[in-house]
Order: C-alpha cells, then sequence, then structure tokens
C-alpha cells in the first residue's frame, strides 16, 4: 500500500488535548452497573492510544462518547464531560461531531450505503454542503491515502472485507476529523484484510493522525503510543505498550490475551521484553545458547535450520489442546478412526454467473477429527461447509455421509451425522427461552417429550448454560448466544460438528470458552470442522487443517506441518502465531508458548 | 456477486436527469393502470424492451426471470379462470373461458410484467444516490427522500439474512408447510423473529454510520455528481407527456378497456 499523506488530515498538535475525558459516566437504562465509571483520559493531538479489555468492560461505549452517540442512540445516563480539541461536546448531534470525530464500526456492511466508493467517500461531505470543485480533489486523495486510488467507480459490495474497511476509513477522514475512533474494524477480516488494515493503521499513525483504535489484539498494537485497559467501565492501566504488554499477569485476570512473545518472555525469565521476533531470537540464543548449525528433522519430517534443541515437539499447553498429530497422514489425525463421517469427492461449485466457488475439492472427515478450515475470504470455505451441511446441492461430484449420498438423506437423518452452527447465532435464535431454543430441533424431529427434556438438559450443562435455561436468549451476551447456538445444534446428536467461524466476535476469554467446550466435545467423540481466520487458535486446538484458496483445497494435513509452510502460508496471508515464527527462526515447530519454552528450556 | 440492480453504463437512459428518470417510472406506471387491453398495452411492453436492450439491463431481467415468469403465469391464470364476463368461447372443467376473460387475464399478466420491468429499468440505470437526488429535486425533504433509497439499499441485505434464516432453520428440522394456516403462520415465526431483530439491529447501525458521517446536518445536501438538465432531458419529458396523455385520452376513448359486449 503506498504511503500517501492525506492533505490536511494531519492536524497541528493544539495546545488542548485532542481528546479530553472528565469523570465520565455512563449507565444504559436499565441495566443497574455502570458501563463507563469515572473514566478520566486525556490523549494528544497525533497519538495512537489503543483501547483493550473484556466484552462488557466498556470499550464500544467509551468510543460512543466521543461523538455523540452516546447519548443520543442508546439510552441512559450520561455524566461528565467530554472535549474534543478544547471544544464540550454538551449539545452537539451527532451529525455535527463529523469534522471533529471520525467513527468506523465493526460491521462494514451497514457503513457503507453508496453505490460506488466516490460516493461513499463523498458522503459526509455532501452533508456538510461542500462544494463539487472542492470535495473531487478531497476524494482522490482520501482514497489514495487509503490504498485505493483507481477504485472510484467501485460498487462496495463488490470490494473485500479489508478493502471494505479501508473505504469506510477514507469515507471518515474525508472530512478531515481531529480524532479518527476505530471500534473493532478488524473482527470480521480475514488475515489478508487484517494485515491490510494494520497497514494502513501505521501509515495513518505515520501521518500524525489522532486515532482511538479498539481491538483485540495486543500483537497488533505495539506501534501504539499508549494502551488502555479497561474492566467493568474502569480504567485499570493505562501504559505505554512496552509496559503494559510486559504485565502478562494482569491482562490475563483482565481477560486480555498477552502477545506470544510476552508470555515466552515472562516463562523464560526474559528480561526486559523481546519487543519483536529478532529481539526475542537473540534474547533466546544469547540465554539458551546458540543452536547448532545442523538441520534437524521437525516432527512433520520437514527440515527445519538451526535448531536450537533436539527433541520432538509435545502437544500444546492450551487446555484441551491438540495432542501430537499423526503426522503422516494428512487425513488423519490421533484419535480419528474408522471410515469417514463425510466424505467429499471432486466438488465443483459456482454461483450464478461467477468464478467457481469450488473446483474439485476433495475432503474426508473421520470420527474424532478436529479439523480447522482456512483461507482467505472467498476461497469457498462456507460453500465447502454448506454442501457438507446439505443447504447447497453439489452440481458436480459427491457428497457423502457415512458413505451414502447426501442427497438421500432426510433432515432428521442427516441431523444425527452433522451438525452446522452458522457464523451469526443471531440467525437462528428466536424463543422466548434459551431451553425452549434448545428444544426447537428435538421436537421438529419428534422425538418424546422425555426425551427432548434429556438431551436440553444434558446439552445445556454441557455448554455451561444450565443456569440460564428460563432466561430470554437476547439478553444473552454475544459468546453465550453463540454456545446456545452450539447446544441447539448438539440437541440433535452430530457425530460431526462443522462451525462457520464460532469465535468472531468474541473476546479472548468466550474465544477460549467456545474452544475449551468444543475440544471437550472432541475428547467425548465428536468430530470437529472449524472454519477460522485466527491462527491462534489452529495453532492451540485444531490437529488438521485445511487450507482453502480460490475454491481450491491447497494444503491438507496435520497442524504441525501446515505452520511448518512459510511460503504456503506467506501466499495466502496467513499470519503465523508470534510463537510459531519465532520457533521457526529457532528451528522448532511449536504450536504453543509452552511448547516452545520446553524446547527451548531443552525439557521437550 | 452485487447485491443492487445498478449496473454502469454510459447510456442515454443513464445520464438522462435523475428527476426525469423518476417522472418515466411515474408515467409509465400511469400509463399502465389506465389500460386493460394486452393489445393496448403492447407499446408501452414494446417501449421497455427497447429501453432494456439500450440501456444493457437483460443481464437484471435474466436474474429475476423467475419472478416476472411466475408472476405472469399466475396473474394470467387466475384471472382468465375467474374473470365471469362475456360469452363462454370454452369449459375448463367447470370454469367458462371468454375472450373478455383471455383479454383480461393476459392484460393483468401483462400490467404487473411491465410495471416489474419499469422498475428493474429504473435501478438499473439509477444510482441510488441519483434516486435520493431526484426525489428531493422535486420537492420531497431530503431525510425523507433518502429513507425511501435506504428501503432500496437495505433490502438486499436483509434477503441475504433471511435466506441464511431460514437455512439455519431448516437444518433444525423446521418444515414451514406443516399444519393447517395458524399452524403454518406460527411455523414462521423462526424466521420472522431473527429477520426482524437482525433488521432492527442493522437498521439501527447503519443509522448510527450515517449520522456519524454528518447525515441530517443539513437539508439541502450538495452532490459530487453534477447532475444537469440537458436537452435529451427536455426531450425525455415531452415523450413522456405524450405517453401520459395518450395512454389517458385511449382510456378516454376506450380504447384501452375490455369489451365484454362481444
Amino acid at each position: 500500500m503506498p504511503s500517501v499523506k492525506f492533505d490536511g488530515a494531519s492536524s497541528a498538535p493544539d495546545a488542548a488535548p485532542a481528546v479530553l475525558l472528565n469523570r465520565v459516566r455512563f449507565t444504559y437504562r436499565g441495566v443497574d452497573s455502570r458501563a463507563l465509571d469515572a473514566i478520566t483520559l486525556a490523549q494528544r493531538a497525533g497519538e495512537a492510544v489503543a483501547i483493550v479489555g473484556p466484552s462488557a468492560a466498556g470499550k464500544s461505549t467509551l468510543a460512543k462518547c466521543l461523538n455523540r452517540i452516546i447519548p443520543d442512540f442508546e439510552n441512559g445516563s450520561l455524566e461528565g464531560t467530554v472535549e474534543i480539541g478544547g471544544r464540550k461536546l454538551w449539545d452537539w448531534r451527532v451529525c455535527d461531531v463529523a469534522p471533529l470525530v471520525g467513527m468506523v464500526f465493526q460491521d462494514f456492511e451497514s457503513q457503507l450505503f453508496a453505490s460506488n466508493a466516490a460516493s461513499e467517500v463523498a458522503f459526509a461531505m455532501e452533508q456538510r454542503g461542500l462544494e463539487r470543485a472542492e470535495m473531487e480533489p478531497r476524494v482522490r486523495a482520501a482514497l489514495q491515502a487509503v490504498g485505493l486510488a483507481g477504485f472510484e467507480g467501485r460498487d462496495p459490495a463488490t470490494l473485500s472485507g479489508g478493502e471494505k474497511q479501508r473505504l469506510a476509513i477514507a469515507a471518515v477522514m474525508v472530512l478531515r476529523p481531529r480524532v479518527i475512533v476505530l471500534d473493532e474494524p478488524t473482527t470480521d477480516l480475514d488475515p489478508q484484510g487484517r494485515a491490510e488494515l494494520f497497514a494502513l493503521i501505521d501509515d495513518l499513525r505515520a501521518q500524525g493522525l489522532t486515532l482511538v483504535i479498539i481491538e483485540h489484539d495486543l500483537e497488533a498494537l505495539r506501534g501504539c503510543d499508549r494502551i488502555i485497559l479497561l474492566r467493568a467501565g474502569e480504567i485499570v492501566a493505562d501504559a505505554a505498550p512496552v509496559d503494559l504488554m510486559t504485565q502478562v499477569g494482569l491482562l490475563e485476570r483482565c481477560g486480555v490475551r498477552p502477545a506470544d512473545l510476552d508470555r515466552l518472555c515472562e516463562r523464560l525469565g526474559i528480561s526486559p521484553h523481546a519487543r519483536n521476533l529478532a529481539q526475542a531470537e537473540a534474547a533466546i540464543r544469547d540465554k539458551f545458547g546458540a543452536p547448532a548449525a545442523d538441520h534437524r528433522s521437525c516432527p512433520t519430517g520437514l527440515q527445519v535450520s538451526g535448531a536450537i534443541t533436539s527433541s520432538s515437539a509435545k502437544a500444546p499447553g492450551a487446555k484441551g489442546a491438540a495432542g501430537d498429530p499423526t503426522d503422516a497422514a494428512p487425513q488423519g489425525s490421533d484419535g480419528a478412526a474408522g471410515p469417514p463421517l463425510v466424505e467429499v469427492r471432486e466438488l465443483s461449485y459456482a454461483y450464478q454467473r461467477g468464478r467457481p466457488a469450488l473446483e474439485s475439492v476433495s475432503l474426508a472427515i473421520r470420527e474424532r477429527e478436529f479439523v480447522a478450515i482456512v483461507g482467505p475470504n472467498g476461497s469457498g470455505k462456507s460453500t465447502l461447509a454448506k454442501h457438507i451441511a446439505g443447504l447447497a446441492r453439489c452440481a458436480k461430484g459427491e457428497v457423502t455421509l457415512l458413505g451414502r449420498d447426501r442427497a438421500g438423506y432426510a433432515p432428521a437423518e442427516s441431523a444425527r451425522v452433522v451438525g452446522f452452527v452458522f457464523q451469526n447465532p443471531d440467525h437462528q435464535i428466536f424463543a422466548a427461552t434459551v431451553e425452549d431454543e434448545v428444544a426447537f430441533g428435538p421436537r421438529n424431529f419428534g422425538l418424546p417429550k422425555d426425551e427432548v427434556a434429556r438431551r436440553v438438559e444434558s446439552v445445556l450443562r454441557a455448554v455451561g448454560l444450565e443456569a440460564l435455561r428460563g432466561k430470554d436468549p437476547f439478553l444473552l451476551g454475544k459468546g453465550e448466544r453463540q454456545r446456545l447456538a452450539v447446544a441447539a445444534a448438539l440437541a440433535l446428536k452430530p457425530r460431526l460438528l462443522l462451525l462457520d467461524e464460532p469465535t468472531t466476535g468474541l473476546d479472548y476469554l468466550e474465544q477460549r470458552r467456545m474452544m475449551d467446550l468444543l475440544a471437550g466435545l472432541n475428547r467425548d467423540g465428536a468430530a470437529i470442522a472449524i472454519i477460522t481466520h485466527t491462527p491462534w487458535l489452529v495453532a492451540a486446538y485444531a490437529r488438521r487443517v485445511v487450507m482453502m484458496r480460490e475454491g481450491r483445497k491447497i494444503f491438507d494435513g496435520a497442524v504441525r506441518e501446515f505452520f511448518a509452510r512459510q511460503q504456503l502460508l506467506a501466499d495466502s496471508s496467513f499470519r503465523l502465531p508470534e510463537v510459531t515464527a519465532l520457533g521457526l527462526r529457532l528451528g522448532l515447530v511449536a504450536l504453543s508458548v509452552d511448547e516452545l519454552a520446553e524446547l527451548i528450556e531443552g525439557r521437550g | 456477486m452485487p447485491i443492487y440492480l445498478y449496473l454502469d453504463r454510459a447510456t442515454a437512459l443513464h445520464r438522462l436527469h435523475p428527476g426525469v428518470k423518476i417522472l418515466a417510472l411515474f408515467t409509465i406506471f400511469w400509463s399502465i393502470y389506465w389500460l386493460d387491453q394486452p393489445l393496448a398495452l403492447a407499446p408501452i411492453g414494446a417501449i421497455l424492451l427497447l429501453a432494456a436492450q439500450y440501456s444493457g439491463s437483460w443481464s437484471n431481467f435474466y436474474r429475476l426471470r423467475w419472478l416476472l415468469l411466475l408472476i405472469m403465469f399466475f396473474t394470467a391464470a387466475v384471472w382468465v379462470i375467474f374473470y365471469r364476463q362475456g360469452s363462454p368461447l370454452l369449459m375448463l372443467g367447470p370454469f367458462p373461458i371468454s375472450r373478455a376473460s383471455l383479454e383480461f387475464g393476459f392484460g393483468r399478466a401483462f400490467k404487473l410484467a411491465e410495471l416489474i420491468a419499469a422498475t428493474i429499468l429504473f435501478l438499473s440505470t439509477t444510482r441510488v444516490e441519483e434516486f435520493a437526488y431526484g426525489l428531493t429535486w422535486m420537492g420531497m425533504p431530503h431525510r425523507i427522500g433518502f429513507a425511501v433509497t435506504l428501503a432500496f439499499r437495505l433490502a438486499p441485505l436483509f434477503i441475504d439474512s433471511a435466506l441464511d434464516v431460514v437455512a439455519a432453520q431448516k437444518l433444525r428440522g423446521h418444515d414451514f408447510s406443516r399444519g393447517g394456516p395458524i399452524a403454518r403462520m406460527r411455523g414462521y415465526a423462526p424466521v420472522m423473529v431473527p429477520v426482524f431483530m437482525g433488521a432492527l439491529r442493522k437498521a439501527n447501525n447503519m443509522a448510527m454510520a450515517l449520522e456519524a458521517r454528518g447525515f441530517g446536518h443539513t437539508n439541502r445536501p450538495t452532490s459530487l455528481v453534477e447532475y444537469r438538465f440537458r436537452p435529451a432531458d427536455w426531450l425525455g419529458v415531452l415523450a413522456l407527456s405524450a405517453l401520459g396523455a395518450g395512454s389517458f385520452l385511449a382510456y378516454l376513448l376506450g380504447y384501452g378497456a375490455i369489451n365484454v359486449g362481444e
């Protein structure tokens, strides 16, 4: 992406802070606890401040206070003062704050509404009544600044996720606001989109824009000037990244996933913590001795140079994480057994008049496997999943369940083989209570009342929602709703549970909880297949990886082998977890911090 | 796949002033309203076919072909059977079929098809921004005009989401065709509730995003694209006036009506 300075975007630092919050409190109507509790903070012009914290910490609430979405769109009581560039926003309307604060939201589908990129960017200026002669150069400059020069006539609906978010940023920065707020802008993006967006954020920082970034991924925030850690509406810490990220225990207690490098340095007693892979590698070699320059065979049989020790890798340390895969057989991972539950043979599919979504894909999933299906957006992952789930008809090729053509299965019969959980749990929730929601499937399939009750009881316990059985599902948090969707699928007792991005939009603790749940089900005998964009989840939980690109299966094998294929991952913009990347520099294929630490300490 | 119908082409129809395009849509609706006879509707159909060819909009007609064909087929079938005017030519079971019922049935089918075709043409040649501009230009308050066009922007998103909801509930064994009328109506709750809740959430998110980008600051926004009223637009207005007046005159003179006296 070209580094283009957006004319006028960088405002000269004023004497007044760019953002000043003074004892800001906000309580949502009908809720007892405060979403924000006496928040006081000042941000200098040109500073990039990241806000991290678990769900319900108040991150988005804080962001919405900056441009008057709170209190204009959210009912509740707001106290304290918010100043932008020295101006108090007491009686301002949201639309009047736009030239001061630009806001980019998580959901890019809801914030793009024009028929082409130029109109999208011009929208804010049109609403301010700017003359056409002034708008045209600013549209061009804004699109160039986000790396979308030449996209003026493109329909936003045809852009990739990363391009959409960059367009959304151009659409707010065109008014040259003093502050740009990015509220979890990477949540719905694939690795390529995330990489594009973080490159842009770095570029905006270099231009001196004042940024407020809400994000879960600490590793991506090392370049910020400050990180603010929120919990239960209060600021727990406000420090430079180097100071906060090293507080591994505090971050974990607050439900924030510490960066791999910091966890490893903490574990190995390396101080000060390394700030990047090169520093970490040097510090480890310094402390634990230089490795022999010979080659060693990693567990996959791949040759990795510069190994530090010669011990074989162990299973990742995460709770419920995968053990060593049976690396020799791509289809086989430990525990996988028997004939395939699902078999896809030479499957091809194209949406109406479109590029093929799937091209000759073959795949088998066996009992007790834990498979991660990865790949960029549009690579065919969801289309493949829909064929397995029976939501799309095979145009060419074949899908079989337990050796029988999938098309011949009645819904009740196939539900006992494959359960499918959509990415958005809100696409299925409708019942008045949690238990009714779970009971819906079994009742539809005509199970007797006592059997339905038994299954509801059992799956609610399995997903940890038994205490909420009488609650309205719409009042649950996102993580709980996601677990409810899993429960609803589990109630039909499928032998394979297929989940489309089950951790999207969840914080670290909820992600862990969801994945531990799946790992537990897997230990109990269910095969699990998840579509995901999150590298550390793949490393920590999956035993086999299927990678898709442009409708083709380009990798199918053990997770350890997958992470050793650096060229393949780079070509697919799939970012390695920091710990795995560091391990490879040291000549090791490690999937978790504990595993790499043990290998380095010579105990592996 | 693009979710909107707009097709970016450089034809004279695309270049017409947004106000004229809205006037064209209204005039075609107006003209169709006064005519029942298939033959009387034929010139309008011919105009629409020529416009589809000229504007390169066939791909959108192809996308919506089943909707068009189903509506035409069922409309024609229902009215041919239940329109009870005129002398019977033949019996279709217990139903007498007359020349008038045939004309009326096919006339209704053509009417609906032409209404849909005119809308497809309008959306194929008009950006949502032009639509909003045209409504404001014609005197509609900006907020209302924008809200009208917002419905067109949101509809494809809601349809996508509804399809996902239907798929999710089918996987859980939900059968939409089970039971009597009341049970069936109840059976739509598992779809309507998530779709409705999702629509509310999306509409709220979009409202926030709109206002956060300054929507509502002024009632007279400017436009990046310059819409000039050119000679071709005057020509269009004249042609549309002639069409509107002609069809009304045809109605007054009884040319567009079904003759039940035979």
